[in-house]
């Protein structure tokens, strides 16, 4: 406790001497937590939209014309029996029809086309979308009914896949920023400790132990890492609730993450790394420094 | 209580610093190391608080070997031994209380100890007045002083100086050295490396004489020349 409270005075010290390089560090290590911070914000926002997306998907099969009223019915009850199908309904080709031709209200459809070129069609809701191509694919197979099958799996695959490569990126992206900050948080200190290596010299010359000599610049390094990742989270947090309710008005539907709890988790992470590069980058800087001094 | 045992230091671009050095200095000792600049007198020093360390040979203290001192144990030698530097190694920024109490601050010392133990050595190298004082405030010999302080306070049983009256007028030089003297009665063993010829001709204690790297004399209650 004694020496904790002396290592914290000593910090203090320290950054206050050092104010201008201090400044320019927590400015530079902010921004790239910041950065850092908006691109788990992106990536988790897209695993949500391909989440929110895949849950949406069904499946429409379009019927043969010669299936009679009772041929559905039975066909409908066996695609039922079918492991992670949901629910099945039929829609009829007139229905069918005449909300097509109310979704495309612009269009006169009636004047282009003369006889309702829809068949009739079962609606398939799946309860788990990863067996979606492969009920699909089953569903196909009954060519006495079936004459051909579609499902938004094309959409949802891709989805899936760019909101993986945005982590991937991002992931690649959030390994050469943390590279770059603890980059910086390493030189900061060294310039600090470089400031003061007179003052190392003699703690070591009058019988300081390393772990005392380090003492004052890894708290020093904690406090430069967490009060700016404390900074960066402000930011972020004030920001993203300023955007997504911005973004949420203007696309209603458009599902992006409030769950406090998500985002809690990623203002938690930031933090936590900042402490965590404030320190390993005062620990290596100060471990190169040592092993100079004598 | 310091044993040297064949003792030499080569550097890396072939100069020899120390050969062949063996030397033994009893408890409660007060010597004098002398001779020209580059001698090897502060190599020597160095050698003995581990801040340089020998090509070959050996140093006991209290028969203890430094060469098979672990880095991580050089702090606790050098808590044991008060160095007084030429060039006094303060910290510019740090008042004389804080330089001298900086020396403690590791010892987990208690703070009403950490301030009775610098009052009680800032009293007896008449600095007590000025303990809130800048280093730059004071006098070479003043500082000096706070150098040894510095050095006694957790009243180790060797005392090192090297060339403490180096930049210091006589008069200044004298009182240090009375002062060294009066640690030394105090049951220190003090090791003075001086090429100051007034002192060691006037305060007579044992003379360890280096010529190139060499001891070429060593006389109980010497002169500085032979």
């Amino acid at each position: 406790m004694r020496y904790l409270s002396f290592f914290i005075s000593e910090a203090l010290i320290g950054m206050k001497r050092s104010g201008l390089m201090m400044f320019i560090a927590i400015v530079t290590i902010t921004v790239s937590l910041i950065v850092f911070g908006f691109f788990l914000l992106l990536s988790s926002n897209m695993t949500n939209l391909a989440d929110f997306i895949s849950s949406r998907l069904e499946i429409r099969v379009f019927l043969t014309e010669n299936v009679t009223r009772q041929d559905v019915e039975e066909f409908m009850s066996r695609v039922r029996s079918f492991e992670h199908v949901k629910s099945v309904s039929f829609v009829d080709r007139d229905t069918a029809w005449t909300q097509f031709k109310q979704n495309y209200s612009n269009i006169k459809l009636d004047d282009l086309v003369s006889n309702n070129p829809l068949p009739d069609t079962l609606k398939v809701v799946m309860t788990d979308n990863q067996h979606i191509q492969k009920t699909a694919e089953h569903i196909e197979q009954h060519t006495t009914y079936v004459s051909d099958v579609t499902y938004g799996g094309v959409i949802a695959q891709r989805m899936t896949a760019f909101a993986k490569w945005v982590k991937i990126g991002g992931l690649i992206l959030v390994g050469f920023l943390t590279t770059a900050t603890l980059f910086i948080i390493v030189n900061t200190i060294r310039l600090t400790i470089i400031n003061r290596r007179d003052e190392v010299e003699i703690m070591s010359l009058v019988g300081a132990t390393n772990a005392f000599i380090s003492g004052p610049f890894m708290i020093e390094g904690l406090l430069m890492g967490s009060g700016s990742a404390l900074l960066a989270v402000v930011f972020l947090r004030f920001s993203y609730s300023f955007f997504a309710h911005r973004f949420q008005e203007a696309l209603p539907y458009f599902p992006l993450v409030f769950k406090s709890a998500i985002l809690n988790e990623i203002y938690i992470f930031v933090l936590l790394l900042g402490a965590l590069l404030g320190v390993l980058g005062a620990y290596i800087s100060i471990s190169r420094i040592l092993k100079k001094v004598i | 209580m310091i044993r040297i045992k064949n003792l030499r230091k080569e550097y890396p671009n072939g100069l020899v610093a120390l050969d062949n050095i063996d030397l033994r200095i009893q408890k409660n000792e007060f010597v004098y190391l002398v001779g020209s600049s580059g001698a090897g007198k502060s190599t020597l020093l160095n050698m003995i608080f581990r801040a340089d360390y020998p090509t070959s040979g050996d140093i006991y203290i209290d028969n203890f070997s430094l060469s098979n001192l672990k880095p991580s144990q050089v702090p606790y030698l050098r808590r044991s031994i008060g160095v007084v530097f030429q060039d006094f190694k303060l910290l510019p920024r740090r008042t004389v209380y804080e330089n001298v109490a900086f020396a403690l601050r590791f010892l987990n010392y208690s703070r009403s100890r950490i301030r009775r133990k610098v009052s009680q050595v800032l009293e007896l190298v008449g600095l007590h007045q000025k303990m809130h004082h800048l280093p730059s405030e004071l006098s070479g010999g003043e500082q000096q002083r706070i150098c040894i302080a510095r050095a006694i306070v957790n009243n180790p049983p060797i005392l090192l100086a090297d060339e403490p009256t180096g930049s210091l007028d006589p008069d200044t030089s004298w009182e240090i050295m009375q002062l060294l003297s009066k640690i030394n009665a105090r049951q220190t063993t003090v090791v003075v490396a001086t090429h100051n010829k007034g002192i060691v001709d006037d305060i007579r204690k044992r003379v360890v004489a280096l010529d190139k790297g060499a001891i070429i004399r060593d006389q109980q209650l010497g002169a500085y020349d032979a």
